[in-house]
């Protein structure tokens, strides 16, 4: 049975650690997220070594135990981010957008996907989390607002900040790939 | 805003988003778990979740609860219908008797606070009033200045 479990951890363990890590953006924490997700799908391996949806169960629980940490950790996040969601957005530290021709050396020489993986690592918590939730989780805006506990256009208004952040990160990139000027405003 | 712009943006973030590979777990992850687990199942059964109980010990342990649940409601029936049971009752109460008597003398301040009230010139009632709320909006607002100056960012 331990063998079987350490397969099984092997097959799901990157999953589970990018759904932590994208929406906490701390590596230890999501580490311990990550294990705290195992040790609860031991408790039900039986259930779980056949069935094809663990892989399903196990992103649900790695998701909720995510935001329960985010939750506790920070606390009344979204009462927080309510307050601060005019003021600290404009006030957050902006990624730092090197000039175009800088832009193009560096898109170059960095790996792409790294480059995405840290925009979005750098975006602020009220920003990255409901898009977290939104493009990679699949969630719906209501149900995104249900779970932050704010309203929906704030979920939509954050949302399409952060996407505004990374398209600034990454603007002239996809430009170039959309073969038109539609995203550069 | 514009509404194509909108959709176009967040198509092309969403390829970029999915297309992201997954990251590599820490390579302690798999241990930690693990000794995790080791550190559970060495502990005896008594000090894990009750779930995790073997099979017989939890019916036992069932069966044992129902019983002591069913004797103490049984048993607690059969006192309250004993001699000793009433004079428990009243002994006890007895001990609560000094509060009835607090409660009198409150209830007679109160009345002789209200009638002295009533006897004041109305005039002079708004004007303590109007000081009492003033003096409290003060100390509201320089309590807010003081927080505010306390946690201000430098």
């Amino acid at each position: 049975m331990r063998e079987q479990f350490e397969t099984f951890m092997r097959n799901y363990q990157n999953m589970v650690y990018s759904t932590a890590l994208r929406l906490v953006a701390n590596s230890a924490e999501a580490e311990d997220i990550a294990q705290e997700v195992f040790l609860k799908a031991y408790e039900r391996f039986a259930d779980l070594k056949d069935s094809p949806t663990a892989g399903g169960w196990l992103r649900t629980v790695a998701r909720n135990m995510s935001l329960n940490h985010l939750s506790r950790y920070r606390l009344r996040w979204s009462f927080f981010s309510e307050l601060t969601s005019s003021s600290q957005d404009e006030d957050a530290p902006e990624i730092q957008f090197a000039a175009p021709q800088e832009l193009d050396e560096e898109l170059a020489r960095a790996d792409r996907k790294e480059l995405v993986e840290q925009a979005l690592q750098k975006l602020p918590p009220t920003q990255r989390i409901p898009l977290v939730l939104y493009h990679l989780e699949g969630l719906k805006y209501e149900e995104i607002a249900a779970k932050l506990n704010v309203s929906l256009g704030k979920v939509k208004t954050d949302i399409f900040r952060a996407r505004e952040v990374l398209r600034k990160k990454l603007g002239a990139r996809l430009g170039e790939e959309m073969g038109s000027e539609s995203l550069k405003r | 805003m514009n509404l194509d712009y909108e959709k176009t943006l967040e198509a092309e973030i969403d390829r970029e988003l999915k297309t992201l590979p997954e990251i590599s777990a820490p390579g302690t992850l798999i241990s930690r778990v693990m000794a995790r687990i080791e550190l559970r199942a060495a502990l005896p059964w008594f000090r894990r979740a009750w779930d995790t109980w073997p099979g017989p010990l939890q019916g036992v342990f069932l069966v044992a609860m129902l019983a002591l649940f069913g004797g103490l409601c049984f048993g607690g029936w059969e006192a309250s219908h004993t001699a000793t049971f009433g004079l428990a009752v009243h002994k006890i109460g007895g001990w609560f008797s000094g509060f009835g008597a607090l409660y009198s003398a409150l209830n007679a301040l109160a009345g002789a606070i209200f009638a002295m009230i009533k006897q004041i010139n109305s005039a002079i009632l708004i004007g303590f009033l109007f000081a009492a709320g003033l003096g409290y909006a003060i100390f509201l607002g320089l309590g807010t200045m003081y927080v505010r100056l306390a946690f201000a960012k430098r």
